[in-house]
Formats: structure tokens, C-alpha cells, sequence
């Protein structure tokens, strides 16, 4: 039995040092990546076309992502003249940075598989016309300038929605997913 | 011809009990492995045909003096008288003759493993009929199991309506670990390494440990070859739906001489697949990628016997790209459109987004066989799972570097160790004990947050012992899991690090009786228990989960689930019948699930519904029937049915994603051998699945789908060709092309299932 017991012994032994040999990688968490990016804000900034010291702006903010607390909504409103036509900015922005950093840029490096989308509730007289175009061949619209034509007094609910289109976008929203889908209140007077 | 035969039993019991079991290998002279070759008792007509390396098991066998026959194509029919007995080891030779077929050599025959729990085992034909199919969906073929799928390409096994960590999956011997938390996490094995899939269905940890609250799947490969030479197994297999193409091939060898002893195999696989098809569209995106191999090597020296295994298994799997679903919005507009809003077309391109495995396995093991009988076994693994995901879109980022980076990354180590003695045959008694740990090291990283990290160390000790007396077999077993949990993270504002510690330990017992009334009937029952500590994303979750459009959120404070299951069966085997009823009812305490929160979460993407993890108590309860009837001669009849109910007691509802009712039965027609060309085979099956109609309201987004009915078929050979042979398999699933969905996909809003698919399975034997 004494082989037996040098052949255990040494399995046993040879097991132990892979047991303990385990580094402890976990321990280390991994801090957020510098260079990435969140999507908090989505902002639109309308110019009157007819008078540039006309110039206004609403915002919809979640400066956490991944929390279950309620966006800040406190400047998703915003009020046009009626029967005026503004320019239209779409924005979007990582408030998480100091100072906020503009991440509209990268979306529009990646026009080709973009498409923003207006939803305006019955009652509130607007229209929305994209006025920017991708390379795509044939060329579609993006949508991150746009002109609002605003009629006669009224408000009612605007839906933005960006949406992502790889390889797939033709001008149709409902293809691709949903990257941002928020409501702002709009008010003409 | 030459027939060899080893007999090995131990004293047991006095009375006629038909539980022994024959285990041998026909081989012809120059030992290479005889396929096809019929072996059977002439007092019974018991009987089984050599797979494709010779090898034959006839259960159920009485004690007693019985006549062994083997007959094969182009050999002598053959003959010998063997004494089933308790005898230590008896050697039969017979007489050669002209033909030269060579030996048989029954090198085993012993005492069926007596379990008492639900056991259903996939081997032979019908797990050569699944060859090139996921595990999940290979396992779908046994009564009482399901799979859910996440898309045609990503699927997990279902006992008794449990999943993921509710159900053990051990892979030779290791405990498998990987991430198997999600729906869209598969198993990562390549099921070519199996050539038995054992399915124990029930409470089990008394044997195997935490988590088998549903079941344990056990996957064995072939033992390694003893005798001189060196053989393989060549599989080719091609599918019309998705164009896919498997092969997979291993070679296997032992030495004599000085190295008598030493054996070894080497064995790898290679897939590929494009997008899947429905009836009436392409799948974009589906296609997978999977490149496998393992090496093994065994030595047996005196009572040792060493084996060193190393596998590694790697794939890269596109994700249907209608299922990304930004918000619940997005995904009531995939499921109210009859097909997806994208054109669809057939390529083997693998899109964003996707997901990219790496699991690799060592394992080294040896066992001692002591003068007495007892066997002590030691095994050590050690597996590394990395698992990558890449959503749709590219990180958002300037940053070139992070460009390239997968949206969550996650890596897991364990390390496991078992020592398990099994102690000798003594007045009626068998029995083991040991001992196995594991820990394991999770490391997040993510551009998105999804878990945190943990390590974790597990402790059991546990005991079994069975008594045999006459027709009778008692099973009692006791365990004790010890398991200690840190999950460190970083606080996301000030990034400091802090750790929270988790214990838990349980107790679970096992208890069973089988009684075997006569050569044809036996019954068993058993109640087990079980446990589960809550994994990390019970725990930790907190975020979108975009192909289900839900925001999901973890319970730190969440208890270990409990179970007891009671199972019962009957089993009845005959010439012409072989049939098994089981019937089971598990209670779950603390029983994990998401529970929908009257209140969604807005995130920038939209309004999502929230979903808690929660626990309640819950039963399960179902049977299983499988028959095999052969009505005439060379027709077969084969049924499975599979009905499942789930109840949760606290809030008095029914328990949501339990399969549907599930039966599945055809026709089996045995043509005579023609020829070199030995059972050939035409059948026919019917597998129908009703719609689910116990759901709880309020939690799922659409309701469950209608049930559906698909008609398979199958023909099949096999062709000696000197001494090699060639198994030929031609199947057609679906064949009406029914488009249809399945409630246990998580694809089912998006999309149907898949249409018609030609299969041909090619096996070369050498």
C-alpha cells in the first residue's frame, strides 16, 4: 500500500497548488469605461426662421440609465408663435460629463442607419418636415434638422424617436429598433 | 469465430431477480469492433444490436444458467452457455470458426444501477437522430422534457418545466459551469462528445449537489478503447434550413506491450450555419459559427486507473436581428406585423448583434480499485466560460479602442474537486460517500452595467446507501452544502469598492424503494429534496433586457429555494411492449420568478415594464408516458406524451412559462436486411404541442400562442462495407411546412419557427 499511498499523496498534492492557484480577478471591478458614452438628454433648439431672436428650447433628461427613478421632465415643454416656421436642431447629449458632452456628431457619422420620427397628437397644429439627407443610395432622410411649421394656437404632445436602422433603414420608421422615444408638450400662441 | 466473455458480479441477493445487466463488445479477429451484430439470451429473447464500436448492454437480465447467441452479416452464428451468478470473473472461449468473426467479449456483466428516481436515457439511434441539433433541442426527443429557445439556434433543456440554473448538467463527471442565468445562454458543449445522455428527473441534490431542483442531465462519452488498434467515428451531416453543415470526427486507440494500459482519443467538431428559415421567410441574422475539440487520455495501471481530458468548445452566434427591441412600443409593432418589416434573404453572415463563447474544460481523474471491491474516485476540473454579447448598435464612443468592445463581457472560473468512495457489495448493502467543492470567480465587464462580480466557494459532504432485499430496494441518502458568496462592486459615484457576503448552507435527503414484481414489471418511488442559492442577476440584475423588452430588477435579500420532489413510476417491458408512466409533484419553496411591478420604468429608449425577481411557494406536478408497442411484426408504434402544471400557492395563480401539453407519436417500419445493407428503417411522427392556456394575467405582453401539430419523417441504413460501416440518415422535419411559434421561445413576438429541413446524417465507423 505505501505506492498507493506516494500515488494519492501526490494527486492530492498536485490538486491543491491548481486549487490555490486560482488568482483573484474579481476583486478588481473594472471602473467605468472613460470614453464611453450615455445617452442622457435629447434637446431640440428651434430658431423662427423670420426672426432669429425667436429661439427656444425643450429638454428631456435621465441622467441615470440604469435606475428605475423618473427622467427630469421639467424643461420638456416648449412654446412657439403660431403661424411662424422655425429651424429645428435635434440634440443629443451626455449630461454625465462636465462639461455636457454633445454626442449628435456621432449619430450623424452614422446618418445611414438613423432616422428621427415625429409623432404629433391630433389637436396640435404642427408639422414637422426633416430637411437633412443621408449618402445612402438613394439618399433618405435623418432627420436631425428638421422645420416645424406651427399653425394656428393650440398644444398637445410631441413624440421624438430616433430610431436604428443598420442596413435596413428606407425611410420607414417602424424598421430597425428604438434608441430614444421621449415626449415633450408643445404650446402655440 | 471467437466469443470471449468476462463475467463480473458480486454476491447479492438469492432470489430469481431479473437486475443484472450484460455489458460486452464483439469484435472480429483483428479486434476491431463488429457493428450491427445481434447479441441476445435465448431464454428471454433479451437482445441488443452492437452500436457503432461493438458494444452491446441486455438489462433486465434474471440469474441463471442462459444461452448468449451473436449473430452478424458474413459471420458464423455463435453460441456459448453463461452462468449469470455470482460469480467473481469467468472467461468463455469458443470455437473459432471459418468465417473468422473474432470474439465477443462480455466484459461486464453486473448489477444494473439501482435508481430509485426518474431516470430516462437518450442513446443509440435516437440520439444518432439528433446529431447536429443543440443540446437543448437534442433532449426535447425523452418524455417530460422541453427546451426553451431563444431563436433556432440558442436553446436550453426543460425538466419537468425547470431551466437554466434549475437544472444540473454534468459533463463526464464536472459539474458544468458556465452562464447560465439567461434565457439566451445555451449550455456550451458540444453534444458530439456524448454517446449516452442520461436525464434524471426530480430533486437530486443528495448525489450531485446544488441547483438540480428539475433534474440533472448527464452527459457520458464512449470509454476508452482497451484492446490494440485504432478506430474512429466520421459524422457529416447537412441541413437544407439555414444551409448548415456539420462534421465531426474522432479517433480513438489503446497500445499493448510495454504501454498496455495507455489509451487515448481525439475527437473535434466543426459547424456552420446561415440564416434559418420559416415557411415564409428568412430569419436575418440567425447564422452560428462552432469549432469544438477534446483530447483524452487514460492509463490503467494495476487498480488504477488515471484519465487526463481537456475540451474546448467555441462559437459565435448571431442574434435574429427583428428581435431587438428598443422599447415595448417597438415590440407590440414587431408582433402585430404578420412577418418582419425587413426584407429577408438567406447569408452566412454574422451581423450585430451577436454573441461570441469561449469554454474551455481540463479534467483529470483517477480511481482506485481496492482488494475488498470499494473504489475510491478523486476528479479535479477546472473551466474557464467567456462569454461576449455585442449589441446592434457600436458603443458610443470617439474612442477607436472601445469601439471594438463587446456591450458585456462576462468571464467565469471554477475550479471543482470530487472524492467519492464507493464501498463494496456487503450482505445486501452498497453504498458511497465523498466529498466535492467548487469555486468559482465571475468577472463582469461592461460597457452597460448587467451584474456585478462575485467569487464563491461550495462545500458538501454526502452519504448514499442502498439495501437489497429479494424483489425489493431501499435508497436512503443524506448531504450537507455549505456555500459562501462576495459580490464586490464599485460605488458608481465616488468608485470606491465594497464587498457584501453571503452564506447559506442546507441539508437535503433522498429516500426511495423499487420493487421488481416479475421480469416485466417494476416500480419506483422516491422523494428527494433540493436546493438553490439565488444566482447573481436574481440578486443583482438592474437593467434593460432588450430582446424581451422588460427592466429588470434583482433582490439582494433574496432566500435559497427549496424543494421536495416525490416521483413515482412504473415500468412494463416485454417483447412487444416497453412502456413507462411516471408521475411526479415538486414543491418549490421560495421559488425564484420576475414579478411584474404595477409601476414601468421610462429610460431615454421608452417606457419598459418592470419586472421584480420575488419569491413564493409553488408546486409542479405532471406525467410523463413513453411506450414502444411493436403491433405487427416489423412495426413499431412509439408514443411520448408530456403534461406539466404549475401552481403558485402564495398568490394563487398558475406559474407562467410551464410547457404546453406535449405528445408526440409515430410509426417505426423495419425493413428486412437486404444484402450488405442491414435495418433499414421508415417512420413517421406526429408531434403535437397545445396552446398554453395557464397563464397568470397581467405578465406577459401578448398571449400565449396556438397550439400546432408537425409531421416528421425518417429513413435510414446501415451499410457494412468490409469492416467498416456506414450509417446513412435522412430526415425531413416539418414536412407540411406549418408555420407556427412555440411559447417557450423568447423569439415567439417576433417571429415563427422554422419550416421544412431536410437533414442528411452520414456516421463512417472504422
Amino acid at each position: 500500500m505505501n505506492k498507493t499511498r506516494i500515488v494519492l499523496l501526490t494527486t492530492i498534492m498536485t490538486l491543491v497548488i491548481f486549487w490555490s492557484a486560482c488568482n483573484k480577478q474579481e476583486k478588481a471591478v473594472a471602473p467605468p469605461v472613460p470614453g464611453n458614452e450615455f445617452i442622457t438628454t435629447l434637446k431640440l433648439v428651434a430658431t423662427n426662421v423670420a426672426d432669429s431672436t425667436d429661439m427656444v428650447s425643450c429638454a428631456w433628461t435621465k441622467l441615470n440609465p440604469n435606475d428605475t427613478s423618473a427622467p427630469d421632465t421639467s424643461l420638456a415643454h416648449m412654446k412657439l408663435r403660431a403661424n411662424a416656421v422655425y429651424n429645428v436642431k435635434v440634440m443629443v447629449l451626455d449630461e454625465t460629463k462636465t462639461p455636457p458632452l454633445d454626442i449628435t456628431p456621432e449619430i450623424q457619422d452614422r446618418e445611414n442607419y438613423h432616422l428621427v420620427c415625429f409623432t404629433i397628437a391630433p389637436g396640435l397644429n404642427l408639422s414637422v418636415q426633416r430637411t437633412d439627407h443621408d449618402t445612402n443610395t438613394p439618399q433618405h432622410e435623418v432627420g436631425l434638422a428638421d422645420k416645424f411649421a406651427a399653425g394656428s394656437p393650440s398644444s398637445g404632445n410631441l413624440e421624438v424617436v430616433l430610431h436604428h436602422q443598420p442596413n435596413v433603414k428606407n425611410g420607414d420608421c417602424n424598421r430597425g429598433s428604438i434608441d430614444i422615444d421621449v415626449n415633450f408638450t408643445i404650446y402655440i400662441k | 469465430m471467437v466469443l470471449l466473455a468476462v463475467l463480473i458480479t458480486s454476491p447479492m441477493c438469492n432470489a430469481q431477480v431479473c437486475i443484472y445487466e450484460l455489458q460486452g463488445k464483439v469484435t472480429d479477429k483483428h479486434q476491431r469492433p463488429v457493428v450491427g451484430a445481434i447479441v441476445r439470451l435465448l431464454s428471454t429473447s433479451l437482445g441488443a444490436a452492437t452500436d457503432t464500436n461493438g458494444n452491446f448492454t441486455i438489462t433486465n437480465i434474471c440469474r441463471g444458467k442462459d444461452t448468449l447467441v451473436c449473430e452478424a452479416i458474413e459471420y458464423k452464428k455463435t453460441r456459448v452457455v453463461i452462468n449469470i451468478a455470482d460469480t467473481e470473473s469467468i472467461q468463455i472461449v469458443l470455437a473459432s470458426g471459418e468465417n473468422e468473426l473474432g470474439e465477443v467479449v462480455v466484459k461486464g456483466e453486473r448489477l444494473q444501477d439501482l435508481h430509485t428516481a426518474t431516470q430516462t436515457e437518450l442513446s443509440g439511434k435516437a440520439l444518432e437522430q439528433t446529431r447536429g441539433a443543440t443540446l437543448g433541442q437534442a433532449l426535447k426527443e425523452l418524455p417530460g422534457l422541453n427546451s426553451v429557445q431563444t431563436g433556432p439556434t440558442l436553446s436550453k433543456p426543460v425538466i419537468h418545466g425547470l431551466y437554466s440554473n434549475r437544472v444540473l448538467i454534468i459533463n463526464d463527471g464536472v459539474r458544468q459551469e458556465g452562464q447560465q442565468w439567461g434565457s439566451e445562454h445555451a449550455p456550451e458543449i458540444d453534444p458530439f462528445i456524448a454517446n449516452k445522455i442520461t436525464v434524471v428527473k426530480g430533486a437530486e441534490s443528495v448525489r450531485y449537489g446544488s441547483d438540480a431542483i428539475g433534474g440533472v442531465v448527464l452527459l457520458s462519452p464512449d470509454d476508452l478503447p482497451t484492446q490494440k488498434g485504432i478506430t474512429g467515428d466520421v459524422y457529416l451531416i447537412g441541413a437544407s434550413n439555414g444551409r448548415m453543415g456539420a462534421l465531426s470526427t474522432s479517433l480513438q486507440g489503446a497500445f499493448d506491450k510495454a504501454l498496455e494500459g495507455l489509451s487515448w482519443r481525439i475527437q473535434g467538431t466543426l459547424k456552420d450555419a446561415g440564416n434559418f428559415s420559416t415557411p415564409h421567410y428568412y430569419l436575418n441574422n440567425t447564422g452560428l459559427r462552432e469549432g469544438d475539440f477534446s483530447a483524452n487520455v487514460g492509463y490503467k495501471w494495476k487498480g488504477f486507473d488515471f484519465n487526463v481530458y481537456y475540451s474546448q468548445y467555441n462559437t459565435e452566434v448571431g442574434i435574429f436581428e427583428g428581435a431587438e427591441s428598443g422599447s415595448l412600443k417597438d415590440l407590440l409593432i414587431k408582433f402585430e406585423s404578420p412577418r418582419p418589416l425587413t426584407r429577408s434573404f438567406f447569408s452566412y453572415d454574422i451581423q450585430r448583434s451577436y454573441q461570441t463563447v469561449y469554454h474551455d474544460l481540463f479534467k483529470a481523474s483517477s480511481n482506485y480499485k481496492f482488494h475488498n471491491g470499494g473504489k475510491l474516485d478523486i476528479t479535479f476540473g477546472r473551466q474557464k466560460d467567456l462569454r461576449k454579447e455585442y449589441d446592434s448598435d457600436l458603443p458610443l464612443t470617439t474612442d477607436p479602442n472601445i469601439l471594438k468592445e463587446p456591450q458585456l463581457s462576462f468571464q467565469l472560473i471554477t475550479q471543482t474537486l470530487d472524492l467519492i468512495y464507493t464501498q463494496p457489495n456487503k450482505n445486501g448493502f452498497t453504498g458511497s460517500f465523498g466529498f466535492t467543492g467548487t469555486t468559482s470567480g465571475n468577472v463582469f465587464k461592461g460597457i452597460r452595467y448587467l451584474i456585478p462580480n462575485f467569487r464563491d466557494y461550495n462545500g458538501g459532504i454526502f452519504a448514499i446507501e442502498r439495501y437489497s432485499v429479494n424483489k425489493l430496494t431501499f435508497e436512503a441518502g443524506i448531504r450537507y452544502d455549505y456555500r459562501w458568496l462576495q459580490v464586490y462592486q464599485r460605488n458608481p459615484v465616488n468608485l470606491v469598492l465594497y464587498n457584501t457576503t453571503y452564506e447559506y448552507s442546507n441539508i437535503t435527503g433522498t429516500a426511495g424503494a423499487l420493487y421488481h414484481f416479475n421480469d416485466h414489471l417494476t416500480m419506483n418511488l422516491n422523494t428527494g429534496t433540493a436546493w438553490r442559492a439565488p444566482s447573481i442577476n436574481e440578486l443583482y440584475i438592474n437593467g434593460v433586457h432588450f430582446s424581451d423588452a422588460s427592466y429588470e430588477i434583482g433582490d439582494s435579500a433574496l432566500k435559497s429555494e427549496r424543494s421536495i420532489n416525490t416521483s413515482f413510476s412504473v415500468n412494463y417491458t416485454s417483447d412487444k411492449l416497453r412502456s413507462s408512466i411516471d408521475l411526479y409533484y415538486n414543491n418549490i419553496w421560495n421559488y425564484i420568478y420576475e414579478m411584474p411591478l404595477a409601476q414601468p420604468v421610462t429610460t431615454i429608449s421608452g417606457v419598459f415594464p418592470a419586472f421584480a425577481f420575488t419569491q413564493d411557494n409553488v408546486n409542479i406536478k405532471g406525467v410523463d408516458v413513453s411506450a414502444q408497442y411493436a403491433f405487427l411484426p416489423n412495426f413499431t408504434y412509439q408514443l411520448k406524451a408530456t403534461v406539466v402544471r404549475g401552481y403558485n400557492e402564495t398568490i394563487h395563480n398558475h406559474l407562467i412559462y410551464m410547457p404546453a401539453d406535449r405528445l408526440d407519436n409515430g410509426i417505426e417500419y423495419h425493413l428486412p436486411n437486404i444484402g450488405k445493407v442491414s435495418e433499414p428503417y421508415v417512420s413517421i411522427d406526429n408531434i403535437s404541442v397545445a396552446r398554453q392556456t395557464r397563464v397568470p394575467p397581467h405578465t406577459d405582453y401578448v398571449p400565449p400562442p396556438a397550439g400546432y401539430s408537425l409531421w416528421n419523417a425518417n429513413v435510414g441504413c446501415l451499410l457494412h462495407i468490409k469492416h467498416n460501416s456506414l450509417n446513412i440518415q435522412f430526415a425531413v422535419d416539418n414536412i407540411t411546412n406549418v408555420a407556427y411559434r412555440d411559447y417557450l421561445n423568447h423569439f415567439r413576438y417576433y417571429a415563427d419557427e422554422l419550416g421544412i429541413n431536410y437533414i442528411l446524417r452520414l456516421k463512417y465507423s472504422f
